[in-house]
């Protein structure tokens, strides 16, 4: 039974450890600068063990963010008798192994769509240009990374409101809104300025 | 290093105004804690129901010694596996610390299910001994699922799945053993229905990712 980030993650300098466990429990005492201080620290460390997993740049972010929310959440379970390091990398790993089977629970389910999925009796479906247009959107939307790609289905296809969809998918509003800006940037670029 | 805006403005919302918290207690204290709570239970139990009639023949034969421990430590095991467990920075192997116990009270009571079946005499009271006995379990059950239930919610469990089978495991170790203790009918099989098939539905029905009321919600 030995500190869990021994193994696999990048090395941390014991006084780096301690400063953030001395931060933390500033922290947790509700010291504002030091909290802020903490997180900015900790924040590079667990991108760093989240890039390991092979989530895409976006969702990497993603998972920092989670991580970072997550560590907020519990910040009382933390004990500053003990070292700071194995309880921020414990944190990190459930986050990222849930992340990673939800992604794969996901995946298994999905199916790619055809045209002929989608082809539809109405006239104005099929205008060659606007079948174009609707095609390279949809193909733009399946290039986004699950999560953003989840948030633009129900935010802006379905037309949920930001409740309803923190209802559906579990996420907070504030990361399904993080996450629909993302998208939309990324389809802006990924159809071009004139079609965003 | 400078990190991605939405990330800066994350930590500046989480940080502005972050309130105090009251620290958890230290796992195994708060096991020590619900074991007391346990010991209470039984003991009430005890004081209104009274002890089995045939306690102190029961007392010289070995099975049923090796039930009893081996109940009451599945539960006092699977209690402090449960606290630590539910921490991030503690390992998983916690739970296999009630594992040699568990195994113990299954030998146990297999033993003494078979005693039980081949010593029941013909029109013996058995459904009356039995829904005497469940009245206990379930009286043992309830406050103590509940406090548990209570104290787990607050560790917000990264490992829900676990906690939650951890946790009917000590509640079903004590429970059987406030039964042992009270009833001469063999139903360690019927606790372990009342404690552990509940937990396994909801796990099987939640796709594996059962202890969902254990589970932590962020926007993740």
């Amino acid at each position: 039974m030995t500190d869990s980030d021994s193994e696999g993650a990048a090395p941390l300098a014991a006084s780096v450890r301690a400063d953030w466990s001395v931060l933390m429990a500033r922290g947790q005492e509700g010291d504002e600068r030091s909290y802020r201080q903490l997180l900015h620290g900790i924040a590079p460390y667990v991108r760093s063990l989240a890039r390991r997993t092979g989530l895409s740049p976006e969702d990497c972010e993603d998972a920092v963010q989670d991580v970072l929310m997550t560590i907020h959440t519990i910040r009382h379970t933390y004990d500053p008798a003990r070292p700071f390091g194995p309880w921020l990398v414990g944190v990190t790993r459930n986050r990222l192994a849930d992340r990673l089977r939800r992604r794969a629970r996901i995946w298994s389910r999905e199916t790619e769509l055809t045209e002929a999925h989608e082809t539809l009796a109405a006239v104005e479906t099929n205008s060659f240009e606007k079948a174009e247009q609707a095609r390279r959107l949809r193909a733009a939307v399946a290039e986004l990374p699950a999560g953003q790609r989840e948030a633009v289905e129900l935010l802006k296809l379905k037309e949920m409101s930001l409740k309803e969809a923190a209802a559906v998918t579990g996420q907070s509003e504030v990361a399904l809104k993080v996450a629909v800006h993302r998208a939309v940037k990324r389809l802006r670029v990924l159809l071009g300025d004139e079609d965003a | 290093m400078r990190e991605p805006a939405s990330t800066d403005s994350l930590i500046a919302s989480l940080a502005q105004g972050v309130a105090p918290v009251r620290r958890l207690r230290p796992p195994a204290m708060r096991g020590l804690a619900w074991i007391a709570l346990a010991a209470v239970v039984i003991a009430v139990l005890a004081s209104w129901r009274g002890l089995r009639a045939d306690i102190g023949l029961q007392m010289a034969d070995p099975a049923y010694w090796v039930q009893l421990l081996g109940a009451a430590l599945t539960g006092i095991c699977a209690t402090f596996a449960v606290f630590e467990v539910s921490l991030p920075d503690r390992p998983r192997l916690w739970i296999l610390l009630p594992a040699p116990a568990a195994l113990f009270w299954a030998t146990g009571f297999a033993y003494g299910c078979l005693g039980h079946w081949i010593a029941i005499p013909f029109g013996a009271p058995v459904l009356e001994d039995s829904e005497r006995c469940l009245t206990t379990i379930v009286l043992a059950t309830i406050p103590l699922g509940l406090v548990l239930w209570l104290m787990l919610r607050r560790t917000h469990s990264l490992r829900p799945s676990d906690s939650a089978w951890l946790g009917a495991l000590a509640v079903a170790g004590f429970a059987d053993t406030a039964h042992l203790l009270l009833h001469t009918v063999q139903a360690s099989l019927l606790v372990l229905a009342v404690n552990v098939l509940p937990v396994a539905v909801i796990v099987i029905a939640g796709g594996l990712g059962g202890g969902r009321n254990l589970r932590l919600k962020t926007g993740g």
